[in-house]
């Protein structure tokens, strides 16, 4: 079978012991400059990307790129797990619950269960990149404007349920998100929209200076509001494993997460966001217990990690396959791949079947590494917690500052963290959620794109949005989402004004 | 006075000799080049590979630092601004020349802000059409064009991209006015495109000559004055009767107003040799492109390539009435 | 009768939703707003801005005559030095140089606990920029002045 004398080349090429020694590097180096506070995949991979370079053999150095890449991401999930500070849009909803179980005193359970079940759904996708990679492509090819406008639509109104609040709060905040989204220049006619005439915010918010203020900075501040009664962020750090009681809870919802981050992680464009945004939804919602969501639940941990990971794998495959990158960290990797002499195309796997399945098998093992190496790290790890605020908080804003400066060497995205620092904070108090914000943010200007891509294209025939059989579906889903949703809810809040008359 | 008047000669003699002396053992350290666009972008690649050529030259690394936004003009203002002591360089493509344009309040001025130091490459660029489109050539597709100009619809990667100049130069080229789909860079842009949303785009051959040679896309014609040795069968928009629409997206070293001769002359030197490293040629060559003759690389090419190109471009720019400020 | 209340939290953030929002809708007013075939600039933000603001309004409508805990103290000290800090790395960090940059930016935040001493701050900062230096700097070699013009150094 071809399959699997492709994978046989595959992993004949990615167990040598140069290979596997670069991919070691590769993994460690990501997970070390990636833990840092503020410092997410993107400015990880961009820093470390000149090292790269110095390998000769491009398939050796590809595969450090890869290591590199998928310990960058874990090193992010660890930062949004122990201080708030997501360092990249997917891991921001792994903050959420993630975080409240650091706070709970289990950190180590959480940073576990993101690892195990970042293998799982790694080891998975993996296979479905070797397999798949050719079908999967054309099913991308279909989703034109209308169709990434109905799935914007459906990842919208799922983001409800991110909230354990109000809902109309949620609403707002979603739609206060999109609006700082559009912030930049409008692309259809160039004109500068809400910059307030800084050319330097001309390309729009840096989504890390949003993330790292919204999160992080937020939550600094609200730890010095009552510095007295606490020194440390945590003082008890009950066991560092999950317990049988854990594997039990987090198994079906890591199965979940990668089915759903392998799907969505094949679109280009905003795909992986939405599946870890995706995941915690539909854990959400199938969960007996939703109101433990937002405080710790195990669920929100493991199903938008193994969406996550799964995506980013699965988002290889518009790279390999078509040569287009499917986030920025993707385009890095093509300008990578050109240094090194090979030009990513539809003609890859044929013309260099080495290098391409060494890249699909080195995926996996790298994600063996990364476990192999994280699980006797997290001790360490969570050993940060109990660092007194007074050497944490300087730490963070130094290696913060450093990361979200790196990326574009704009002082500018450093005065965006304190702003929305600011905001993020004055947020809090009024008790309302950062995370919907985030996700407005992040597809407002896709929402907006496709919606007019998709208008024009049709010469202003709004009917494509129902017409065309995908966009349909995926209309339709979002309604029957806002359904499930309100419904719940309006039903509590007549309870409520019933309890209260009588 | 006299005195004093003396003592000034002398220091403004030692401060000539220690500049003199400062472009004689020029570079004592490392040099920067800025991009200004982000890392792994087609400029970010040429530039990486040139620069590692020119560290081996010029015996000092040669650091790429990428400052993105604003197309291009971020980075090129804070070279603008930048001590012009030959460490810090900048370099851009063809936007240099079309940003004076499109932006009509930029914070520098382009012709005067800058010294030379020479053009690195010019990257041809291809037309495409998706896989399925009807015609078969150009002459086809121009007739097809002006027959459907209210159906056919043309990609670009945003405003001031390279593929929204080609695409603002083939209709005026044509003279008929299609409909304009941006994209938020090359990647989506593409993906449309062989998804069959969009019909039409132009784009640098770095971005598409995998795809044609793949054959997921149809190219219908190159803007370069001889046929590509990547895509021998690939014929010029010359031979198919557009040669007003022969351009390239070129790339040129700047370095700050007033950077000494001495230094630019160094880099030029420098970037000849660079630009006949074979691993250069190697990748240049797989991106479907050529390093510029030596004749080219030197200050004053560049000067002259810039002047004309803003002359060439202001008025497709103006015709098509979109600025990007 | 019964006598005027607010939920203060709701209300504050329904005025914060509507002031955005009326933020936002201002400046789209200025832009082409196209017709749905073409849309402009200014179409898509309009819209989100008068849903923000009915938005807002109804938070601050269902915060009436409804009570909740307080909003709570402000952190003046850390929200000053702790905002403040990225601030003056980016300030800084051109003319200065990279090293004094993270010196002072460690240093300033060390300030937002009431506890620190001049002292220890300053030997969180030194430890934080040899570190921030070794790693960054002549790890990675980022393109980055360790020390800046403003100093002299050329």
């Amino acid at each position: 079978m071809d399959l699997i004398n492709n994978l046989q080349l595959g992993f004949a090429t990615a167990t040598t012991l140069t290979n596997l020694f670069f991919c070691l590097i590769g993994v460690l180096l990501g997970t070390l400059i990636g833990v840092l506070p503020g410092i997410g995949a993107t400015a990880t991979i961009a820093m470390l990307l000149p090292i790269t370079f110095q390998i000769g053999d491009p398939v050796s150095s590809l595969i450090m790129l890869a290591g590199i890449y998928y310990g960058a991401q874990y090193g992010g999930s660890t930062t949004a797990i122990l201080i708030n500070m997501p360092g990249e849009s997917s891991s921001a909803v792994t903050a959420i619950d993630g975080y409240q179980m650091a706070k709970r005193g289990r950190a180590g359970a959480a940073l576990a269960i993101a690892a195990i079940g970042s293998f799982f759904a790694g080891t998975v996708s993996t296979f479905l990149v070797a397999l798949l990679a050719p079908p999967l492509t054309v099913i991308a090819l279909k989703f034109g404007p209308p169709e990434y406008f109905s799935l914007m639509v459906v990842g919208l109104v799922s983001s409800i349920a991110l909230a354990h609040g109000s809902i109309v709060k949620a609403l707002a905040m979603v739609v206060f998100g999109l609006l700082l989204g559009l912030v930049g220049t409008d692309i259809y006619t160039g004109t500068p929209r809400f910059n307030l005439g800084i050319r330097e915010y001309s390309d729009g918010l840096n989504f890390v200076a949003l993330a790292v203020g919204l999160f992080g900075i937020a939550e600094i501040l609200r730890n010095l509001e009552n510095e007295s009664t606490r020194e440390v962020m945590v003082k008890k750090v009950t066991n560092l494993f999950p317990t049988r009681e854990d594997w039990k809870r987090m198994t079906p919802p890591v199965l979940r997460g990668t089915v759903l981050g392998s799907a969505l992680g094949v679109l280009p464009g905003g795909g992986a966001i939405l599946a870890s945004f995706a995941s915690y939804t539909l854990e959400k919602r199938v969960a007996k217990d939703a109101s433990e969501f937002g405080k710790g639940a195990i669920e929100g941990v493991a199903g938008p990690e193994s969406a996550n990971n799964a995506a980013a794998q699965t988002s290889f495959i518009p790279l390999l396959t078509l040569g287009i990158p499917a986030n920025p960290v993707m385009a890095l990797m093509i300008g990578a791949m050109i240094i090194q002499g090979i030009v990513p195309g539809p003609n890859v796997a044929t013309e260099q079947p080495a290098l391409f399945w060494g890249i699909i098998a080195s995926m996996w093992i790298g994600n063996l590494m990364l476990v192999v190496l994280n699980l006797p790290l997290i001790g360490l790890w969570v050993k940060l917690l109990t660092v007194p605020y007074y050497v944490l908080f300087p730490a963070i804003m130094t290696f913060c500052a450093i990361g979200v400066y790196s990326v574009n060497n704009n002082a500018y995205d450093l005065y965006a963290v304190a702003f929305f620092g600011l905001i993020g904070y004055v947020l809090v108090k009024l008790r309302c959620e950062p995370a919907p914000l985030l996700l407005g943010f992040v597809l407002g200007p896709l929402l907006e794109e496709n919606l007019r891509r998709a208008m024009i294209i049709s010469r202003g025939d709004p009917s494509v949005f129902v017409t065309r059989p995908i966009s349909a579906v995926l209309l339709a889903a979002a309604l029957a989402v806002l359904v499930v949703v309100l419904l719940p809810s309006v039903k509590k809040k007549r309870e409520e004004v019933f309890v209260e008359e009588s | 006075m006299k005195k004093l008047f003396a003592a000034l000669a002398a220091a403004a003699a030692i401060g000539m000799t220690a500049s003199y002396a400062q472009a004689q053992d020029y570079p004592t350290r490392n040099i920067t080049v800025v991009v200004p666009f982000a890392a792994g972008g087609p400029t970010d690649t040429v530039t990486r590979l040139v620069a590692e050529a020119m560290s081996k030259d010029l015996g000092q690394q040669v650091i790429v630092e990428n400052v993105g936004g604003a197309g291009g003009t971020l980075g090129a203002k804070q070279v603008a601004d930048a001590e012009n002591d030959g460490y810090t360089l900048l370099l851009h493509h063809i936007g240099m020349a079309t940003s004076d344009t499109l932006y009509r309040n930029l914070p520098y001025k382009t012709l005067e802000a800058f010294e030379y130091v020479g053009l690195v490459t010019e990257v041809p660029m291809t037309l495409l059409g998706r896989k399925d489109l009807e015609p078969n050539d150009l002459k086809g597709l121009i007739e097809y064009a002006k027959a459907n100009k209210d159906k056919i619809t043309v990609a670009n990667a945003g405003i001031g991209a390279a593929s929204h100049l080609c695409g603002m130069l083939f209709m005026s080229s044509i003279e008929t006015p299609l409909v304009t789909v941006p994209y938020k860079g090359t990647g989506p842009a593409m993906t449309d495109l062989l998804g069959g949303q969009v019909d039409i785009m132009c784009d640098q051959t770095t971005n598409t000559t995998k795809q044609i040679q793949g054959g997921t896309v149809k190219a219908y014609a190159v803007t370069s004055p001889a046929r590509l040795n990547v895509l021998p069968d690939l014929p010029t928009v010359a031979e198919s009767g557009l040669p007003n629409m022969q351009v390239a997206i070129w790339h040129g070293i700047y370095a700050p107003k007033g950077t000494d001769a001495k230094i630019t002359e160094r880099l030029s030197k420098s970037l000849q040799v660079a630009l006949k490293d074979p691993n250069v040629i190697a990748r240049f060559a797989e991106l479907g492109t050529v390093p510029s003759p030596e004749a080219d690389a030197t200050p004053a090419a560049l000067k002259a390539k810039l002047e004309s190109e803003i002359a060439r471009w202001k008025p497709v720019i103006d015709a098509a009435g979109q600025y990007a400020d | 009768m019964k006598p005027f209340t607010i939920d203060r939290t709701n209300g504050l953030a329904g005025a914060l939703f509507v002031l955005v929002g009326l933020f936002f809708g201002a400046q789209a007013l200025n832009l082409p707003i196209g017709t749905a075939f073409r849309m402009g600039p200014g179409y898509f933000p309009l819209v989100l801005s008068g849903l923000l603001i009915l938005l807002g309004g109804f938070i601050i409508g269902s915060a009436v005559n409804t009570q909740s805990e307080e909003i709570g103290s402000f952190p003046l000290r850390g929200m000053v030095l702790i905002l403040g800090a990225p601030i003056l790395f980016g300030i800084f960090v051109r003319g200065l140089g990279f090293i004094p940059s993270i010196f002072i930016t460690a240093f300033v935040a060390s300030f937002a606990s009431r506890k620190m001493t001049v002292p220890l701050a300053a030997i969180i900062a030194v430890a934080l920029t040899v570190f921030a230096a070794l790693v960054f700097l002549y790890g990675l070699e980022l393109p980055f002045r360790p020390v800046g013009p403003w100093l002299g150094v050329r």
